[in-house]
């Protein structure tokens, strides 16, 4: 074997120039060429964004539709040809409703699955916990909760949300329900983030135009029996304000009006506090109650084909948003922004022209001011993500519950709620 | 105001009956078996969900309050013997294996009845006047009920055969098997019996409350609260704790913001505790 080796033409012949240079050569355009098919595959990979998701715990009612948006999105971009002519690739991890498993949960899906974007949680603790980390991590992150911090004083240049936030909220619904519901305001809610920021906001804008608002009732998380509670509502209240979810709100409706509030004072609300809930199942008890929807539950309030192809695609009634195989009612005044957000990012990554991580300046200029039209791919309606504060504009509707259904009684356009809703903040400033 | 204090006292009353049923479930079973089954609010929620299913199903409140206890039993002797009997003895364990039964029945809720909360319509309607506010009459039944079913269960325990042999069993099993008590058998009743409590108090609680996969997660403090402070295992200061608790926190919220009233219950039950570090009734009954 060695002889045979030995007795080779490669063996015997000596490394003269000429031979140096021609293997260098081949090997040279070898590499560059597999290096470009390399790079050429590379960018044909998929995009993954992650879906920040409470697929359990106590937003499990809102996360299923979350979910359930997120997908619908994912299999209508990919049939469309993906973003940019690359497949979308979706992963999803639960955050258990829970801050702490969310940050880990969030790492994970950038550290580990390599998410270049992620749409993210509506729980308003578990969305505050990860703006910090997703900046570390200098990952754009879509929150769809309310706390209004996500888009001010705790936003950074990396957080954006398409939705409303409690003072989009205050300034759609809080004019209106003053000047035809009532003066003299008392806020029930639940003793934390969401509730208090809800409480500010209305607050300002309720003694700005003149009225009074009693001292909060901040019930505590646990509360089951809310009677120790509702017995605490001055009896001069003309305006009762509510913001609850889940299942507190399934307990504040059952037991106020068992205790015939409804009877001496208006009830108001936002849509947190009857998602993933038909007022039907509420037998009753949630009637007479004005909400501010940031989506209108019955699709005839905003009757276009887009609205309409879009319950198809996710599978709900055209009433109640009820799924049609089954009893769970759509999140719907939230879930739409798991479902846009992707719309909105395949927007922004196609004007951009980004291809890897390196080109995420250009998306976040491209998602600062960012105009989207209703569209299938925004079903909501047309509304800009503002370059100030990063928050959307969006129409929301003042409905109520009659008859079990939620009729809409006024439509607050996008353009009535910037005037009301100057940015706070200017995060488009901020270094990257 | 005072007229506010004395609702609330009244309506401490009423809640407290209820929660002293579901705690005086997970008494029994500590007490006499000396497992601390933190799936006991799950078992709470249970009896909210079933009382709403067969409630909607049979169009009668009143046969869900007859059958789901009854569907409790049969439950808790299945899962005491293929969950806890392992484990049996062993206190930690059980800490360990009901935390995952917990989870488990949560997450089947989840996946086959939905995350979405439910409300049940309370089978007597209406409202009564009651020192300033408008009281729901179904409340108060829902008191009477709760404290009918306590009465029955101490009668149960000190007059009948076999509550002799349950608290023969936890006085001494050994001496208890020397005579004849079937020892395992008694064991098998008593987790039974404990789980059966957990969902007949969800059944009367549901109209009052919320149907929902997590409602089992906030009943559980209170109860345990109610068990120590009652003394470990002792079923009538389980029953007596729960209603102090009730009431003391009813009527702090008269006066103080309600997160005040359950920080200020809370403390004045820990110093209780530091008094009478065995619970405020520790060495009446074991």
């Amino acid at each position: 074997m060695t002889g045979h080796a030995g007795k080779g033409p490669r063996m015997t012949g000596r490394i003269t120039r000429r031979s140096f240079l021609n293997t260098a050569l081949a090997g040279g355009a070898a590499y560059v060429t597999l290096a470009r098919d390399m790079s050429a595959f590379a960018q044909a990979g998929p995009i993954i964004i992650g879906h920040h998701c409470e697929l359990t715990g106590g937003f499990a009612s809102w996360g299923y539709w979350h979910n359930k948006c997120a997908l619908a999105a994912t299999k209508l971009i990919n049939e469309g040809g993906g973003i940019g002519g690359r497949k979308l690739e979706l992963v999803t991890e639960d955050t258990e409703s829970h801050p702490a498993t969310g940050v880990r949960k969030l790492r994970s899906l950038v550290q580990r699955n390599n998410a270049s974007f992620v749409t993210g949680s509506v729980h308003s603790g578990v969305m505050l916990a990860s703006i910090p980390v997703a900046t570390e991590l200098k990952t754009v992150y879509f929150s769809t909760g309310e706390a209004t911090e996500a888009t001010s004083d705790k936003g950074t240049r990396y957080s954006f949300r398409t939705g409303t936030d409690t003072y989009g909220l205050a300034a759609a619904g809080a004019p209106w329900a003053y000047a035809n519901l009532g003066k003299r305001w008392t806020i029930i809610s639940p003793d934390y983030a969401w509730g208090h920021s809800h409480y500010k906001e209305h607050k300002a804008i309720i003694e700005r135009l003149g009225g009074k608002v009693n001292d909060p009732i901040f019930v505590p998380l646990d509360a089951k029996d809310l009677v120790p509670y509702l017995s605490k509502i001055p009896q001069d209240t003309e305006v009762l304000f509510s913001v609850f979810f889940g299942a507190l709100s399934v307990a504040f409706y059952t037991q106020a009006k068992s205790m015939g509030l409804e009877k001496t004072m208006k009830m108001y609300s936002v849509s947190g506090t009857i998602e993933a809930i038909a007022p039907a199942d509420l037998k009753g008890a949630a009637e007479g109650v004005y909400i501010v929807e940031n989506f209108p539950r019955m699709v005839k309030y905003k009757d276009d084909a887009f609205h309409r192809q879009f319950i198809k695609l996710i599978g709900t009634d055209d009433v109640d948003g009820r799924e049609t195989d089954s009893n769970r009612v759509n999140a719907k005044s939230h879930s739409w922004q798991s479902y846009e957000n992707l719309f909105a990012l395949k927007k922004a990554i196609e004007a951009s022209g980004w291809k890897t991580k390196k080109d995420d300046k250009a998306v976040i200029e491209a998602l600062e001011g960012l105009q989207m039209e209703n569209s299938i791919g925004f079903p909501q309606g047309s509304k800009i993500l503002r370059k100030e504060d990063h928050s959307g504009m969006i129409d929301c509707y003042i409905s109520r519950v009659e008859n079990n259904e939620l009729h809409v009684k006024k439509k607050v356009t996008k353009e009535e709620l910037m005037a009301q809703l100057p940015p706070r903040v200017d995060l488009s400033k901020e270094a990257l | 105001m005072n007229e506010l204090v004395l609702a609330l006292a009244v309506n401490g009353l009423v809640w407290g009956l209820i929660v002293a049923l579901i705690a005086l479930g997970l008494s029994i079973i500590f007490g006499l078996l000396d497992v601390i089954n933190v799936a006991h609010g799950d078992f709470f929620m249970l009896g909210t969900v079933g009382g709403l299913v067969v409630a909607t199903s049979t169009g009668s409140f009143w046969i869900a309050l007859a059958i789901v206890p009854l569907i409790g039993l049969i439950l808790g002797a299945v899962i005491e013997r293929l969950v806890i009997r392992p484990t049996l003895r062993q206190a930690s364990l059980t800490i360990v294996t009901t935390f995952g039964l917990s989870m488990i029945i949560q997450e089947v809720v989840r996946a086959t009845y939905g995350a979405q909360p439910r409300r049940m319509a309370a089978p007597i309607d209406g409202t009564i006047p009651l020192f300033g506010i408008n009281y729901e009459i179904y409340r108060i039944a829902a008191a009477a009920f709760a404290a009918l079913f306590l009465i029955a269960f101490f009668l149960f325990l000190n007059r009948t055969k076999l509550g002799t042999w349950i608290r023969a069993v936890r006085h001494d099993p050994e001496t208890a098997t020397s005579l004849g008590i079937p020892v395992t058998l008694v064991t098998a009743f008593t987790f039974a019996l404990g789980t059966a409590m957990a969902l007949l108090g969800g059944v009367i609680a549901a109209p009052i409350t919320t149907v929902d996969f997590r409602s089992g997660v906030d009943i559980l403090p209170v109860c345990f609260m109610a068990v120590i402070i009652g003394g470990l295992g002792n079923l009538q200061g389980t029953v007596a704790a729960a209603i102090m608790l009730a009431v003391l926190e009813g009527v702090v919220t008269s006066f103080v913001d309600p997160t005040t009233a359950r920080i200020a219950s809370l403390v004045i039950m820990s110093v209780a505790l530091l008094v009478r570090p065995h619970g405020l009734f520790a060495g009446a009954t074991r």
